[in-house]
């Protein structure tokens, strides 16, 4: 694909998910409403001081009931765009993930290596994870692929090292060994 | 001690070779710190406290401000090249430096920012030396009212700054000073919205939400396309040309945004509190204002950039003029600089000047000499840096992610700091591609604290909250703080007329 058609085709897909975008704010927006409604009422609960007019509460009372305020405008103009979009040519939420499957697969890893370091340590769950999305990213063959092994020893044990030795930055070393 | 003596005492000890070898360390490791998503000025200039320990006064305070001033012209590089602000101060950087270097010119977006933090750290040593006491006399006038009114117009200000909705913005501003409530309160020390987790106890570390919001979110944009990133494509593309001394005529060639931006700097970095992350938003903001095209800012001109690291640098500069003056620390890494002068035995206050002003000259000389250093560092070594771009997105998103990984660990050595980093990662992503703007959330949880204790106080000073529009100062800063969402309202409202016609 030339560079040409594909800027092309991400400006279409962009204004494709406009609709989509619609619908998401409003979603967001009630639910972040709603929380912060829950986060108003709790705020209540905290104590004032003898010492000064505003307790520990009223600050976060102030800024939440704003945000409330703006979360509905957000809602309103949302609700605007949604009656302006075209639902005919609007992609659903399925191709819109699909369409940024690398992104969150690469997402998906970075959260596996946060959640396998306690248990491996970082040495090793760094050099999973480099290779892992590596690959993902393409570096399937050849070159690529031997350049992805040596990416992942240099960056993963290498930099466990560097911390360790010379900077004396102790890094997760693992609980299964 | 006469001037003249004491200039030429300072001259002597600063130009020593072991001062000169440790200032040189000091740039480059100030330059590579910064460039670090993670890894701040203020944990460089930490880290290299102690080894200052064993150094005379002089030797050890320039050696710090040779990582103070390098530093700034450091969160340049991953700014421009990855999108990244390595450091809160180099936000307002990404805006036009990143497009730039996507637009295929990485290295005159490198140059121009590396041009532009030499001549604004230059003017600022310039001020610090003629305005040092009547700045500083200002700055320390300024009320809790003051304070908070600042804070108030820096977080409209860059509300209204990014983003194509003013009301995305100030929602995001707001939910950045909700963030900044949870954890401990400052004033009473009382838990607020931790719901008995221990990790929350503490509040949400804010450079973890740094790493999280502007570098996990950002990286994961970068490979949304998959024919790009499959076939092995850099970052940027386009001609990898460095021609700095073109570039340098550029940007003198812009001399009132130069000067005002400058001056923004040295203004802000005197305000106690404040400094470069809102130094370079404020100053950015202001040579849009005063642009002929200000629908051009953010598309990747030369304006931008020369605005944003003008801004920031000159903070250095700034930020020393109360602790020199009167022992008032201007931001974080200004109180660091004071308590190595402290451990040195040299009492910082009104007297320092009288007392040690040899020591006093040296520091003025040393912030010249740093960025000398950090030119001709940024100068020699930016081919190398440039090199980056180079590389396949297939190699670098991952790597940058392991390097965003230590710094939210080396930060408080918590997993679960990590675990954070992933979920405010996923969330940033998800709000950029809602069209939510990231930076107000950013510049919300760090200054969240600062307004709130101000208002608190200002509140405990006086009940009568109308002082807060009554006093000139404050009465302006929050007039502009108004101005500026109206103007900008004013602004996207023209906008779509004229789309719409």
């Amino acid at each position: 694909m030339s560079a040409a058609t594909d800027q092309a085709s991400r400006a279409t897909r962009e204004a494709n998910s406009e609709r989509g975008k619609a619908i998401a704010n409003i979603l967001f927006n009630a639910g972040l409403a709603a929380l912060f409604v829950g986060l108003f009422m709790e705020a209540g609960d905290l104590p004032s001081s003898m010492w000064e007019p505003l307790g520990a509460g009223s600050f976060p009372r102030l800024v939440l009931g704003a945000l409330v305020l703006f979360n509905l405008a957000i809602m309103c103009q949302s609700m605007i765009e949604l009656r302006r979009a075209d639902p005919a040519s609007s992609v659903g939420a399925g191709r819109w993930f699909i369409q940024r499957r690398l992104a969150f697969a690469s997402l998906a890893a970075f959260c596996g290596y946060a959640l396998l370091m306690p248990w491996l340590g970082f040495a090793l769950a760094s050099l999973l994870f480099l290779f892992i999305v590596q690959i993902i990213l393409g570096a399937r063959s050849g070159r690529r692929l031997l350049m992805a092994c040596a990416v992942s020893a240099v960056f993963g044990p290498g930099l466990d090292a560097l911390f360790g030795q010379v900077f004396m930055i102790s890094l997760p070393q693992g609980r299964l060994w | 001690m006469p001037m003249t003596d004491a200039l030429l005492a300072s001259v002597e000890q600063l130009f020593s070779l072991a001062t000169l070898v440790s200032m040189m360390i000091g740039v480059m490791a100030g330059v590579i710190a910064a460039a670090i998503p993670g890894f701040t000025i203020t944990m460089a200039i930490v880290l290299a406290l102690p080894v200052t320990f064993t150094m005379s006064p002089l030797q050890g305070v320039a050696t710090m401000l040779a990582v103070y001033v390098g530093g700034g012209s450091g969160g340049l590089i991953s700014a421009a090249l990855l999108g990244i602000p390595g450091t809160p101060s180099a936000v307002a950087t990404t805006f036009d430096a990143y497009p730039m270097a996507r637009k295929g010119e990485p290295g005159r977006a490198l140059a121009l920012g590396i041009w532009a933090s030499f001549f604004g750290a230059l003017i600022s040593a310039v001020v610090l030396i003629i305005a040092a006491p009547p700045l500083a006399l200002i700055a320390v006038k300024l009320g809790p009212w003051e304070y908070f009114s600042l804070i108030l117009f820096a977080v409209t200000v860059v509300a209204s700054l990014v983003g194509k909705s003013v009301l995305k913005g100030l929602m995001m501003s707001l939910l950045g000073l909700f963030i900044a409530t949870v954890g401990q309160d400052p004033m009473m020390g009382v838990p607020r919205f931790t719901f008995g987790i221990d990790v929350l106890a503490a509040g949400i570390p804010f450079l973890v939400m740094l790493i999280g919001i502007f570098a996990v979110s950002q990286l994961a944009s970068e490979v949304e396309n998959p024919t790009e990133t499959k076939q092995g494509k850099a970052l940027v593309g386009g001609k990898m040309h460095f021609q700095p001394f073109g570039v340098m005529r550029e940007v003198l060639s812009r001399p009132g945004n130069l000067l005002r931006s400058s001056m923004v700097g040295v203004v802000i970095g005197a305000v106690p509190g404040a400094g470069g992350s809102i130094a370079n938003l404020i100053a950015y903001d202001q040579a849009k204002r005063a642009s002929k095209t200000p629908e051009q800012f953010g598309t990747g001109i030369a304006d931008g950039v020369v605005a944003s690291e003008s801004g920031n640098s000159a903070t250095a500069g700034g930020g020393l003029i109360p602790m020199i003056a009167l022992g008032i620390p201007g931001s974080a890494v200004d109180a660091v600089l004071m308590a190595a002068l402290m451990v040195q035995g040299v009492s910082v206050g009104p007297r320092l000047i009288m007392d040690n002003a040899d020591l006093v000259y040296g520091m003025f000389l040393a912030m010249f000499l740093a960025a000398g250093m950090v030119l001709v560092f940024c100068l020699v070594s930016m081919r190398w840096f440039i090199r980056i771009t180079e590389i396949p997105k297939s190699v670098i998103v991952p790597v940058v992610l392991v390097c965003c990984a230590i710094g939210a660990l080396a930060l408080n050595n918590r997993i679960t700091d990590l675990y954070l980093l992933v979920g405010v990662g996923l969330v940033g992503y998800l709000l950029a591609k809602l069209d939510y703007p990231l930076a107000p959330l950013v510049l919300g949880v760090i200054l969240g604290p600062i307004a709130e204790t101000n208002l608190r106080r200002a509140l405990m000073a006086d009940e009568n909250w109308t002082l807060f529009f009554t006093r000139p100062i404050s009465a302006m800063l929050l007039l502009l703080a108004v101005l500026s969402v109206a103007l900008t309202v004013r602004r996207l409202l023209k906008q779509r007329r004229i789309a719409n016609s």
